[in-house]
């Protein structure tokens, strides 16, 4: 019977991996997370307006000194804004006025003019002249070297001195204090940044889950729908033989994970080599702008019991997932009503997952912090809580548990289902005959 | 030798299988007939042991049915249970296997089996580009991969042409010669009357008639009698004990009450100088079917 269960396991892995349609599908998989991962400089490759210089005419009626104010102004606020991804600007004098400038706007969409003139209101007052709208960025960065060319320029004329005015300028230092002794500022930051980007992190186990679900109910429905099934179990008990397929799903399901981690450190490792676009560095830089807030913080030190806790919950709870998919799967009679089945598993998975973003919105809720606990939702929301410092480890320990009391409950009342399940064709008093038969021990 | 004894089966309070009992020696081809929802799957299920009867005891030489004997067991079920995306061979080592066997006495005996049915082109085909009559003979062979002591076949002719359907005959009878024990089920009493020895006739979960098929044919008291040439059939009809007289070109099948009834017909008829025939028959097995299960089996 071991071998049998071996041989079910491998067969049904097989049947799943080694398809042309997986190969393609991850070929697909593949091209789209690198594709994703580059999708900046993909733009860039087609060009568009967002590529071409911008000539900016100066036509400074101030004092002169306004022009090259303004020209180094821009350099920083263009490489603070964008770290310099952004389109090039050429700052050219104007020696003529406004006027004549039109004709070549009109000619030239490229071209934007900037006319300085003095204001008894508010120092000085800009005229900004283009043919088109210009985009969002253009407009940030010329408002904050005007506004900048406008602080400069206010300096010298008011007497000011710039070390005085350098300290008003700068942001007031806040210091925090924290009466519980474990937190700190840093992993206050990292709190922050993990609510935006912990739901991207868990995207994968959504996904994984809903593969799972899929490659197990189908498989079942398949066997059952062809009447293999009665050959199958003929040979294997219902027991090996859901056992073998919640194996391989989750086999397959960490075999597809892996290969999803590798596109993703492929798609980084092209961003390397490609990466001349600051877009690349931004994104990089994110990441460990992240990396060192975690490590910073104290939940590093953790790392070594959270990581394997997470895991533990994780397999837990794909096993749950692949037993309800085969037992859901054994109900139906063709993959019409699988399908509908499914739809609650998929609407559980989906609440994880929209509960784990706003978990960081509603900090403290005991309702969200309740249904931590339970099985399905736990394996997203219990790690989400957990990093955002919203429970500790003990509860990741209670959500463990009840994930394996519940597994333990699917085996020992699912498994009658089953085996009920897996030789009934009719769909009359369906749930009738599957609530009699989880009631019978000796189906 | 399969032993079925005094074996009951309850789905809930609905009695599908009722008290059965029969046994099947070495050799044998036995026949288990009975209409749609009579309790022939539940049987085989509990045979193959898919169900657990409610009462009584299934045994195959003398070991009581379980996981450790269904190795030597072979199925043929009445829907084509092969897995569609396989292909041939694949689809034979996967059942081979769950039977308990090695890869490559699988695949010996593979070759010899589609050289057999004449099939061997289809080797690497997948299951559903084949005809529905090489999807049979390839559930046939996963069903006999496994020189089984004991093989349920569960219409086994269907979809098969005719040449086939010799094949077939051919290839259960020689399972029989090799001693294998063969349950046989279809709607085809034809072949029913050529195979089985023994057979037991389900009607409502029980057995209405049961036992030696050429016995059963004899107890039954209504015959047929075969006339070839003119006759006169208001006569005959006319007469005690004709049930009917049915035309088939310039023969007649007379069906009387007994063999009684065979003097007075010959009595009729003899006077008729072109008679070239006049044979009394036993009943066909369906339609000892009919008049005990009140309808027709054959479709």
């Amino acid at each position: 019977m071991k071998n049998k269960f071996k041989f079910l396991t491998k067969q049904s892995l097989k049947r799943k991996v080694d398809t042309k349609w997986f190969k393609i599908v991850n070929v697909i998989l593949c091209l789209i997370i690198i594709c994703a991962l580059n999708i900046d400089s993909i733009i860039k490759l087609f060009g568009g307006d967002f590529n071409e210089n911008i000539t900016v005419y100066v036509i400074d009626n101030i004092d002169g000194n306004v022009y090259d104010v303004f020209t180094s102004q821009i350099e920083a606020s263009t490489s603070v804004l964008t770290s310099g991804s952004s389109n090039v600007y050429e700052i050219k004098k104007y020696d003529k006025t406004l006027e004549d400038a039109k004709s070549e706007v009109e000619e030239n969409k490229n071209i934007i003019v900037l006319e300085f003139n003095v204001s008894n209101e508010n120092v000085m007052e800009v005229t900004m002249l283009s043919k088109e709208y210009m985009d969002l960025t253009d407009m940030a960065i010329l408002n904050t070297a005007i506004n900048n060319t406008k602080v400069a320029y206010s300096i010298v004329a008011y007497n000011i001195d710039p070390e005085a005015l350098t300290k008003i300028y700068e942001n007031v230092e806040i210091n925090r204090i924290f009466l519980d002794e474990e937190k700190n500022d840093t992993s206050e930051n990292t709190e922050v940044i993990m609510t935006t980007v912990f739901p991207i992190l868990i995207l994968p186990f959504f996904m994984l889950s809903l593969i799972l679900v899929q490659m197990i109910g189908g498989e079942v429905n398949d066997e059952k729908t062809t009447r293999s099934m009665e050959i199958i179990i003929s040979n294997v008990s219902p027991e090996t033989h859901l056992a073998s397929k919640v194996v391989a799903g989750n086999l397959f399901v960490i075999i597809q994970g892996v290969l999803i981690g590798t596109y993703v450190i492929l798609g980084l490792i092209v961003r390397k080599f490609i990466g001349a676009s600051s877009i690349t560095e931004g994104v990089g830089g994110y990441i460990v702008d992240i990396m060192d807030s975690i490590g910073n913080s104290n939940f590093i030190a953790s790392l070594g019991y959270v990581i394997p806790l997470v895991l533990i919950l994780l397999v837990i709870t794909f096993v749950a997932y692949a037993l309800l998919a085969g037992i859901l799967a054994s109900m139906t009679t063709n993959m019409e009503d699988f399908q509908q089945l499914q739809s609650p598993i998929v609407i559980i998975s989906l609440a994880g997952y929209y509960l784990a973003m706003l978990a960081g919105m509603f900090k403290g809720s005991l309702f969200i912090r309740i249904l931590s606990y339970i099985p399905f939702l736990s394996a997203i929301l219990s790690p989400s809580l957990l990093v955002l410092g919203e429970v500790g480890v003990i509860d990741v320990i209670i959500s463990i548990v009840i994930a394996l009391l519940f597994v333990y409950w699917m085996i020992k009342y699912g498994i009658r289902i089953y085996k009920v399940g897996i030789l009934n064709y009719s769909s009359k008093d369906l749930w009738k005959k599957m609530f009699k038969a989880m009631k019978n021990k000796n189906v | 030798m399969l032993e079925v004894k005094n074996v009951t089966k309850y789905y809930g309070n609905f009695k599908a299988v009722d008290n059965l009992s029969f046994t099947v020696k070495p050799g044998e081809i036995f026949g288990l007939l009975g209409i749609n929802g009579a309790g022939k799957t539940t049987t085989f299920r509990m045979i193959m042991g898919l169900l657990e009867p409610t009462e009584g005891e299934i045994t195959l030489d003398g070991k009581k049915i379980d996981y450790t004997v269904t190795d030597q067991i072979g199925f043929l079920t009445e829907e084509r249970s092969l897995l569609t995306k396989l292909t041939v061979k694949e689809q034979v080592i996967y059942y081979g296997t769950l039977k308990g066997m090695k890869e490559e006495d699988i695949l010996t005996k593979l070759d010899e089996l589609l050289e057999k049915f004449e099939i061997t082109n289809y080797k690497d085909t997948l299951i559903k580009e084949l005809s529905k009559g090489n999807q049979q003979k390839v559930q046939f062979i996963t069903a006999i991969i496994n020189d089984p002591k004991l093989v349920i076949l569960d219409e086994p002719f269907s979809g098969l042409d005719p040449f086939n359907v010799e094949m077939f005959k051919e290839a259960i009878k020689e399972l029989a010669s090799k001693g294998s024990i063969i349950i046989f089920s279809s709607h085809r009493m034809e072949h029913v009357e050529l195979f089985c020895k023994k057979i037991v006739i389900l009607l409502s979960g029980k057995s209405v008639i049961e036992g030696d098929l050429k016995d059963i044919k004899k107890k039954y008291k209504k015959k047929n009698i075969f006339i070839k040439g003119d006759i006169d059939i208001q006569e005959l009809e006319k007469l005690d004990g004709v049930i009917s007289v049915e035309e088939y070109g310039d023969s007649y099948l007379v069906k009387i009450e007994n063999e009684d009834i065979v003097s007075k017909v010959f009595d009729k008829i003899k006077k008729h100088k072109n008679i070239t025939k006049f044979e009394l028959e036993d009943a066909s097995l369906n339609e000892i079917f009919v008049s005990k299960v009140g309808e027709s089996y054959e479709k």
